[in-house]
């Protein structure tokens, strides 16, 4: 392989080594790689509750993986269970960017995750010491020494080198420090079998991969890249430039978003099988996604309900959830939105027990004056119009429950227990 | 913010008192405590309660940040909350120091 014509640069990407439950033992004057700790999320839809996060020690002593729920986690008086702070946690990643941007310039600072942000180091790295590894020491001590947290590092000549570097090398290393290069690629990544593990292969392409015969990232690297696209399509080509350590995006030509949209969606607290209920929830999340896109000052076009049934509660065909969409005229009435989806799901409900519910809203214009309908009291229109906004207005100053329809009092309403949420998650104490 | 953040400590120990109130359940077979975290990362003090079950695993609630550095307002804070709890106060990581006020050691 001919690497010259490819770009050349060197990319740090870094992570925080379990990030929440780092956080959390530095608040109570723990180290984060020797407590035992478990960030548990209790919020109401996690069922009896779910790990967000354990420290490396929890992990190591007691088998506790992230999504582990509360009734795996054995109930051993080492184990420190604390609750969630996303609040807290934003914060933290913000101070650790902070930190970031002093090695390299804003713009070379890119916040991929809660935990994650990818370094362009190309051209500052020669600033702080003489070799890659020795800078990616002295950021790791940095943030050591003013936030408590322990990073991993993983250095690549580009992103996905990067990338593989930290999953695949550095979070086993002593030092958490890995590093790919073209050269070494073939010879560190080629002989990995569990596709599984390489960034961006999930369980299904693993599997599409096995039936091709393809069972190490070496095999993959070695297929003939025209059959690979006949059969995956470009996928196929994303993954015959990943097996040989390529990665051609600029990360300072941030691609526009194709189409925008908006939505939001929930998992329920239990499974939802009174039409009332679940057709207040789909009322809830309606007004949320209208007005969260009324702050941006569009209206859409297009509305869709997604509605995920429950594990036990599949419909006789096997189907896990439906999706539907229709076009409307474009507006950002919600009571005209929510029409719509009671209608889409009146329509195609069979009675399937509910768990998961999502709403988007897409085919966005910037909203301009009201177009009155003919066919309605235009006083009425006028009205309605209004109301959104003086409740938008009310929401703004005095906070998402300042004014909340008394249906949302009604059994199934989730609307107060979640507006406290960041994430679905708890927030933290607030005057904090 | 800059300059000198005004903390009424009288405030900050009926808010920990408030919040100690709703997390508080007296059970039989438990121990309560509230940890006082000396956050040196932070620049703040960190306030915990901290239940230990018999046989179960241990939680630990935040009560409230106290962002200061400032072992004086610190004090009074604590005094404020030892006039509504009884419970053990357990002082982490704070070496060893004196109370500026009263003169005793912290612990």
């Amino acid at each position: 392989m001919d690497y010259r014509q490819e770009p050349h640069g060197l990319f740090f990407m870094i992570d925080n080594k379990s990030f929440y439950a780092s956080v959390e033992s530095v608040t109570r004057g723990l180290n984060p790689l020797k407590s035992v700790i478990v960030v548990m999320s209790e919020a109401d839809n996690t069922g009896s509750g779910l790990v967000l996060a354990a420290s490396p020690m929890a992990k190591k002593l007691f088998g506790i993986s992230n999504v582990s729920r509360q009734y795996e986690v054995p109930d051993d008086p080492r184990i420190l269970v604390v609750p969630p702070r996303m609040n807290h946690y934003i914060q933290m990643n913000l101070a650790v960017n902070r930190i970031f941007r002093q090695f390299v310039a804003d713009a070379d600072c890119f916040p991929y995750s809660i935990d994650e942000s990818i370094l362009d180091m190309t051209h500052s790295w020669r600033l702080f010491g003489e070799t890659p590894e020795a800078v990616a020491r002295t950021i790791q001590l940095r943030i050591r020494r003013e936030l408590g947290l322990y990073t991993t590092v993983g250095i690549g000549e580009n992103p996905v080198q990067a990338k593989l570097a930290l999953d695949l090398q550095a979070k086993h290393d002593h030092e958490l420090i890995g590093r790919l290069t073209y050269e070494t690629f073939p010879e560190k990544i080629w002989p990995i079998t569990n596709l599984k593990k390489v960034w961006s292969i999930g369980h299904r392409t693993a599997a599409h991969l096995q039936r091709l015969g393809i069972h190490s990232i070496g095999d993959l690297a070695k297929i003939n890249p025209y059959e690979l696209h006949q059969e995956m399509g470009i996928m196929g080509d994303q993954l015959f430039a990943l097996a040989w350590g390529i990665d051609r995006s600029q990360l300072h030509d941030l691609r526009p978003v194709k189409e925008k949209s908006w939505s939001n969606s929930q998992v329920l607290p239990r499974n939802y099988s009174v039409q009332r209920e679940i057709e207040l929830v789909i009322w809830e999340i309606g007004q949320q996604v209208t007005s969260r896109m009324r702050h941006h000052r569009q209206q859409a076009a297009c509305v869709s309900l997604s509605v995920g049934f429950a594990w036990d509660g599949k419909s006789g065909d096997g189907r896990s959830g439906m999706n539907h969409t229709r076009r409307i005229n474009p507006t950002d009435n919600a009571q005209t939105i929510i029409a719509t989806l009671l209608a889409l799901f009146r329509e195609h409900w069979e009675g399937q027990l509910v768990r998961n519910i999502g709403v988007g809203l897409s085919r966005l214009s910037a909203s301009q004056q009201l177009q009155l309908s003919l066919f309605q009291d235009p006083q009425r229109q006028i009205k309605n119009d209004q109301f959104d906004r003086v409740i938008d207005e009310l929401r703004d100053r005095f906070g998402k429950t300042a004014v909340i329809p008394a249906s949302s009092l009604m059994p199934g309403g989730t609307m107060v227990r979640r507006a406290a949420l960041v994430g679905g998650h708890n927030g933290g104490n607030s005057f904090d | 913010m800059g300059g000198i953040a005004l903390i009424d400590c009288e405030q900050e120990a009926k808010l920990i008192g408030s919040r100690l109130q709703d997390y508080f359940t007296p059970q039989w077979h438990c121990q309560y405590r509230i940890d006082v975290v000396n956050n040196q990362y932070g620049s703040e003090f960190n306030f915990f309660l901290d239940i230990k079950r018999q046989n179960h695993r241990e939680r630990s609630i935040p009560l409230h940040s106290l962002k200061t550095t400032d072992l004086t307002v610190l004090e009074r804070v604590i005094n404020g909350v030892r006039q509504q709890t009884e419970l053990t106060l357990n002082f982490i990581d704070f070496g060893h120091v004196r109370w500026p006020e009263s003169q005793r050691w912290i612990r």
